[in-house]
């Protein structure tokens, strides 16, 4: 199958000034400065993606994730590198491209603000070149998918945030756009609004096909929506694989909380040097924590371990937040 | 002392644009100097009576400097963006006068365009220009007295229009067209003797003659300090009426909850 | 390309139609700016009453230059309204957003808070006609002054925008371009308010030569209204409008090409 996105060996510097030293008109001076600073934003970033895949593209501040993106969206020409959305350059074919591109804001509309829902439509329709029937057929569908009914009349100030993020929704699908790039699709939303929200993409990417490319800070959305995740840092990969893979590659321990019937007998003070698997962490009344590498021992061995110093109450399992996971790869 | 807090305050907030301030005076000479090419070309034929073509010249490029003291000011004084942001609220019910507060803030302000726009246009002037400059320092204070007064009736105004936006969200205009009237009235650009009849009359009973007309011939030693007794009396009147007007904002607020 | 002259209209009506959502505002602000620019005018024709003319211009040719410019600036705001607050979308990133369709950035820049400027036209048309029926009856002017007049109008607005556009590019490199509009815009534009011969030869050259604005009312009012110089100075008048509108174009594309290599 043909890669839907392709992106190769990117990179991304950006040339600034030199500021010059203070003194009078210091600005000006910055300003006809012959020397310069090169900073690299991206760098020799690959990766491709398929059509249908539902990917998120995550990584600190500064990471160089806007940078990629609005490269890939035709906003920013590359430094180096080869960018192809559907087998065309966005720099040299923006135009086209745009076509075939969704983006969602999360921060901002693009709906005209002060006009009805409906006629931000009826205009975006008008400038992607789509006639009137099939811009009708698409608004049902849609208005159908994402229950934009009630408020089609209503002009956007009015909305509110979730009902305005449909809205935004529909308006980057009206065109029927093979890509989809969200960002931070879910932010300022109540914790209803966001499941509802994260339900909607959910099924564009299933019913409709879509690939979707996500960036977010919201570690919740990537966990139930994404298949793939892939994490820029300082201006390149560091990560490109699954949540799973990544859970694995970072390592973190997951939790197990044994609670005894009685005291227990606590186990010899060099337990930890005995078993690299299995860490005991802390020890409070009848209660133990132990950090169990899933990797190297499986629960029940983990907890026939535990067994040995008293019978078993109660288990309490935990799994590292895959926010830990991704504080610790940044 | 809070008068030196509040001004020097919105002094420094102007420092850091001096820059881009220093290429707009530029723009700003210029347009002074178009006007003084308008009165040129007219002295080249015609007696311009006690003024003279070196003297209108001084008279409308003096004019074009004491804009940035007496006619420049922040639109409305502020009021319409902390009524906008709700914040109008929180000012009101401060222990100082709202119009004390404000009143300061834009001091502030005059005194960074005194400096920073004021003076370098004038000494601009000064070297292109044939412009009059006085010897007596009787007449430097005078004039410096009717460009504070100015100033001051100029603040008073502006609190009035910002008050208005208490009840109208496009109290913003009223600025424009308070500077366009300022303009024709207050001899500006043509001193007021000049005026026909029904705008004469109005200017006359106006306060708009001393923000421009009557400092500057003060400056230029055609009229005596005495012509301050206006200014002083406007001045107190126009205090009033914003002291009245804030009882008024006051009872807005707290009926309308801001 | 007309697909693309649809698309602003359609975006165009769009613009006025949010702005109709506010009607108080709307209209009073068209009066405001009514009363204001009238009001600028009254300064000038107050000194024209007094003293009979300026450099031997009478007050009804003043009234004609100045009306024409007027009108000339009408057309050019209202017509490619939000291209002059380029500043305002490079510094807030907006920038971006018109980046991401499929239209043309200066369409889009062109047709967003269009404001039709109904007060200036109002003004312009008051006093043009005023000025023009005094010259008529004086017999200065004929009746084949009229379609001269608004050819007239019609460049000028042309070489005005073309200004501004060449102005605003400028914002794809120094992004803050606030102090040069003052200049190129505001300036030049009050200098021919009044008839540019009362300025020293150095000045009336930039007006004429390097921002010619000049061409916008003086250079063809001294045809138009006066029968100096020739024909020619019609067709030379709407020839550097056109130039500068074609080097505008170039320089604004080459612009947005800067903006997507450095972004900003």
């Amino acid at each position: 199958m043909k890669p839907m996105i392709t992106v190769h060996q990117l990179s991304k510097s950006f040339r600034s000034p030199l500021p010059a030293p203070e003194g009078p008109f210091r600005g000006l001076r910055t300003l006809m400065s012959r020397q310069y600073t090169e900073k690299e934003a991206v760098r020799g970033v690959s990766f491709s993606i398929l059509p249908g895949e539902f990917v998120g593209y995550i990584g600190p501040n500064g990471a160089g994730k806007s940078t990629t993106i609005k490269m890939l969206a035709g906003i920013l020409h590359p430094s180096s590198g080869v960018v192809q959305i559907d087998g065309l350059n966005p720099h040299r074919d923006r135009r086209q491209v745009a076509r075939r591109l969704g983006v969602l804001f999360g921060q901002r509309t693009q709906l005209w603000w002060d006009l009805p829902v409906r006629d931000s439509y009826d205009i975006l329709a008008a400038m992607y070149g789509i006639g009137t029937e099939r811009k009708d057929a698409r608004m049902d569908e849609l208005a159908d998918l994402l229950q934009l009914g009630e408020f089609m009349d209503t002009p956007v100030r009015k909305l509110s945030l979730g009902q305005r993020m449909r809205a935004d929704l529909a308006a980057a699908l009206l065109h029927d756009p093979d890509v989809l790039f969200l960002d931070e699709p879910t932010i300022g939303l109540d914790v209803v609004a966001k499941r509802s929200i994260r339900e909607y993409l959910h099924n564009i990417n299933v019913e409709l096909g879509k690939t979707v490319l996500l960036t977010t800070h919201d570690m919740d959305d990537i966990e139930q929506l994404c298949s793939r995740v892939i994490v820029i840092n300082r201006g390149t990969l560091g990560f490109d694989g699954t949540i799973d893979e990544l859970r694995r590659r970072i390592g973190l321990p997951t939790l197990i909380r044994v609670t005894y019937r009685q005291t227990p007998v606590w186990p010899p003070a060099d337990f930890n040097t005995d078993h690299t698997s299995l860490r005991l962490a802390e020890v409070d009344g009848r209660m133990l924590t132990a950090e169990c590498n899933r990797e190297a021992i499986s629960a029940m061995e983990a907890l026939r371990l535990l067994e040995q110093y008293g019978d078993i109450e109660d288990v309490h399992m935990e799994e590292p937040h895959f926010e830990d996971v991704i504080h610790k790869l940044y | 002392m809070l008068f030196y807090v509040l001004a020097h305050r919105t002094y420094a907030r102007n420092l850091q644009y001096r820059g881009a301030h220093m290429i707009h005076n530029i723009a700003s000479a210029f347009f002074g100097f178009i006007y003084t090419s308008i009165w040129t070309a007219i002295a080249a034929d015609q007696p311009l009576g006690e003024y003279g073509s070196a003297g209108i010249v001084s008279y409308v490029a003096f004019n074009q400097c004491s804009l940035w003291v007496a006619a420049f000011l922040t639109n409305g004084l502020g009021i319409e963006q902390s009524v906008r942001t709700g914040g109008i609220a929180l000012e009101l019910m401060r222990p100082v006068h709202l119009f004390y507060q404000l009143m300061c803030k834009e001091w502030g302000q005059i005194a960074y365009q005194f400096v920073y726009k004021f003076i370098p246009i004038y000494a601009l002037y000064a070297i292109v220009l044939p412009m009059y400059i006085p010897s007596s320092l009787m007449i430097w204070l005078s004039t410096a007295a009717a460009l504070l007064l100015a100033g001051y009736i100029s603040i008073c105004v502006n609190y009035i229009i910002g008050a208005v936006a208490l009840w109208t969200t496009e109290s913003r205009w009223l600025y424009w067209v308070n500077h366009a009237f300022s303009m024709l009235l207050s001899g500006f650009l043509i001193p007021l003797e000049w005026l026909p009849e029904p705008l004469a009359f109005i200017a006359r009973w106006s306060f708009y003659p001393f923000l421009h007309y009557i400092p500057t011939r003060i400056y230029l030693g055609i009229s005596s300090p005495l012509s301050l007794l206006g200014s002083l009396a406007w001045a107190v009147l126009l205090t009033a009426l914003c002291l009245g007007l804030t009882s008024l904002m006051r009872r807005k607020v707290e009926v309308q909850g801001g | 390309m007309m697909s693309g002259l649809r698309m602003y209209g359609l975006l165009f009506r769009a613009s006025i139609r949010s702005r109709m959502q506010y009607r108080f505002n709307f209209w009073f602000s068209s009066v405001m700016t009514a009363i204001i620019s009238i009001v600028e005018f009254l300064m000038l024709a107050v000194i024209l009453l007094k003293f009979g003319h300026i450099n031997g211009w009478s007050l009804a040719e003043a009234g004609w230059l100045y009306s024409v410019l007027s009108l000339s600036r009408a057309i050019y705001r209202t017509v490619a309204s939000d291209v002059h607050n380029i500043e305002s979308y490079l510094v807030s990133g907006d920038l971006d957003g018109l980046l991401l369709r499929p239209i043309p950035v200066l369409t889009a820049l062109m047709s967003r808070n269009v404001s039709i400027r109904f007060g200036e036209v109002f003004q312009g048309i008051a006093i043009l006609t005023v000025s023009m029926s005094a010259l008529m009856r004086e017999g200065q002017i004929g009746w084949l002054s009229i379609p001269l007049t608004i050819f007239v109008i019609i460049a000028g607005a042309l070489l005005l925008f073309s200004i501004g556009l060449l102005t605003a590019s400028a914002g794809f490199w120094l992004t803050r371009i606030t102090e040069l509009q003052n200049i190129t815009e505001d300036a030049a534009r009050t200098a021919v308010q009044y008839p540019v011969s009362i300025y020293p030869r150095w000045l009336q050259g930039i007006l004429v030569g390097i921002i010619p604005v000049g061409f916008a009312n003086y250079m063809p009012g001294l045809f138009v209204l006066r029968g100096d110089t020739g024909w020619w100075m019609l067709p030379l008048t709407a020839g550097i409008a056109g130039a500068l509108f074609a080097l505008a174009l170039f320089v604004w594309r080459f612009g947005i090409s800067r903006y997507q290599s450095t972004g900003s």
